[in-house]
């Protein structure tokens, strides 16, 4: 029985490779456990929970109990992903990452329709997980949506109180050659203050506008829509009426009068004003 | 004897067995804000049912994505569906159990589960008229909802809320499969 040393190391090592594996993993395992709800609060029954461990793509499954409570145990340590799967609604997924030898608790909660088993579900209906999924997303989309908008209505009608009042002073900035009874140096800085004023917070009210969320697969319906076309009158003439009212400014400073494109600053403001005012009217039957 | 045995085992399984199925076939569904300035109705025709009959009972759910309610105006409208939390909760969902010897009254009082923005309301004893042709029944009445009931907060227009109350009227048609 003569060995030679080879093979006497190569028995040895499978030995050590043998005990190695008959011995006890060393590492502690973790627990998870946790209730599974729907969105009023009522515990999900009968909801398949699976846990799938993110390295080695091992999964584990079981169902909450009446109370909609679900656990595992024996779980290695690590990263998971815990699935709630309740029957005919939207799958919710969580990240955990689980701690050796602690026990680790997760709550979820299902959005989309709940169905015991047996009852109908909406894919009994035909509707496809993409319609039914909520979107925590999209709900935040929506809520900066409306929120823009809010300002954009409050600020906009803010602008009126400026823009009637640029108008209105309008005939003491004609200057001193006879235009305007009473007109004057001071009627015109008072005028284009005001219009500096009325121009900011149009910019500011139309950039709320502009800059608020869009909305995928709507469809522009109704007053909106006159709202929106108008935009593009009022929205030109706000920009065109200040740079032509500089220029008349400083033709009637000169002591000349205005003539030229900036005689049209007068007509063009009107324009603007009207198309800015029907705006308002198209959507104030909105909430 | 033995002629009674037969009947039983092939007529007690047929019976337990027995099972019909209802379809909907068209449908409008229609809330109703009210607006000391303005009155808003939002009309939607994209639900969809089934009534699944058995052991006397049948059991139904009608459904419908909120985005599809249409007042008439998408600003509007995009402004419910971020009120009613429509991106969180897409679809609203309607349960109810009635008797199948129901089909042949001419009001029907149903228990109504219904899911919306988040929230399971029940609606006791809601009355609908219910009309027989054929295999085709139309079921027609208003749930009495409240916009509170789903903790949905009313909209405002110049600084003036809407009502609570936001009626749901229904009318539907359903086949018999």
């Amino acid at each position: 029985m003569n060995r030679n040393p080879t093979t006497r190391f190569c028995a040895l090592g499978a030995l050590v490779l043998l005990i190695a594996g008959l011995a006890p993993a060393q590492t502690a395992d973790a627990a998870l456990s946790g209730t599974v709800t729907n969105p009023s609060g009522a515990a999900a029954t009968n909801t398949r929970v699976s846990v799938k461990n993110l390295a080695s793509g091992q999964t584990m499954e079981t169902q909450t109990d009446a109370s909609g409570r679900y656990a595992f145990t024996n779980l290695p340590p690590g990263d998971y992903e815990v699935t709630a799967s309740p029957e005919g609604a939207v799958p919710k997924t969580a990240k955990v990452t689980l701690v050796a030898g602690a026990k680790q608790t997760l709550n979820l909660s299902v959005s989309g329709n709940f169905a015991n088993p047996g009852e109908l579900s909406l894919g009994d209906l035909g509707f496809t997980p993409q319609q039914t999924t909520g979107s925590a997303q999209e709900q935040a989309r929506l809520n900066k949506r409306s929120h823009m908008l809010k300002i954009h209505q409050r600020l906009g009608l803010i602008t009126t109180a400026p823009f009637i009042a640029t108008l209105v002073v309008a005939n003491g900035a004609k200057g001193p050659h006879g235009a305007a009874p009473g007109s004057n140096a001071s009627g015109r800085e008072l005028h284009a203050a005001l219009g500096s004023v009325t121009a900011g917070l149009y910019i500011t009210t139309a950039s709320f506008a502009i800059f608020a969320p869009k909305i995928a697969g709507t469809q522009t319906r109704g007053p909106i829509r006159l709202h929106k076309a108008l935009a593009w009158i009022h929205g030109p003439g706000m920009i065109l009426t200040p740079v032509l009212g500089a220029l008349a400014y400083q033709q009637r400073s000169n002591g000349e009068k205005v003539h030229g494109i900036a005689q049209a600053h007068g007509p063009v403001a009107i324009v603007t004003a009207a198309a800015y005012g029907l705006a308002i009217l198209s959507v104030s039957i909105k909430f | 004897m033995k002629t009674k045995l037969a009947l039983m085992l092939f007529t007690v399984p047929a019976l337990f067995a027995a099972e019909s199925q209802w379809m909907l076939d068209q449908s409008t569904l229609a809330y109703h804000i009210s607006h000391p300035l303005h009155q808003v109705d939002g009309v939607s025709h994209a639900a969809r049912g089934k009534g699944v009959c058995n052991a006397g009972e049948c059991d139904f759910l009608v459904a419908v994505p909120v985005k599809t309610f249409n007042s008439g105006d998408s600003n509007r409208d995009l402004h419910m569906l971020q009120v009613a939390r429509g991106g969180e909760f897409p679809m609203v969902t309607v349960r109810f159990r009635l008797p199948e010897n129901a089909a042949s009254q001419t009001t029907i009082h149903a228990d109504l589960e219904v899911q919306f923005a988040g929230q399971t309301v029940t609606y006791k004893q809601v009355p609908f008229e219910l009309t027989i042709q054929g295999n085709q029944a139309r079921v027609a009445g208003t749930i009495p909802a409240k916009m509170s009931d789903f903790k949905i907060e009313p909209p405002s227009l110049l600084g003036i809320a809407t009502k609570n109350d936001i009626p749901v009227r229904v009318e539907t048609t359903w086949r018999r499969m």
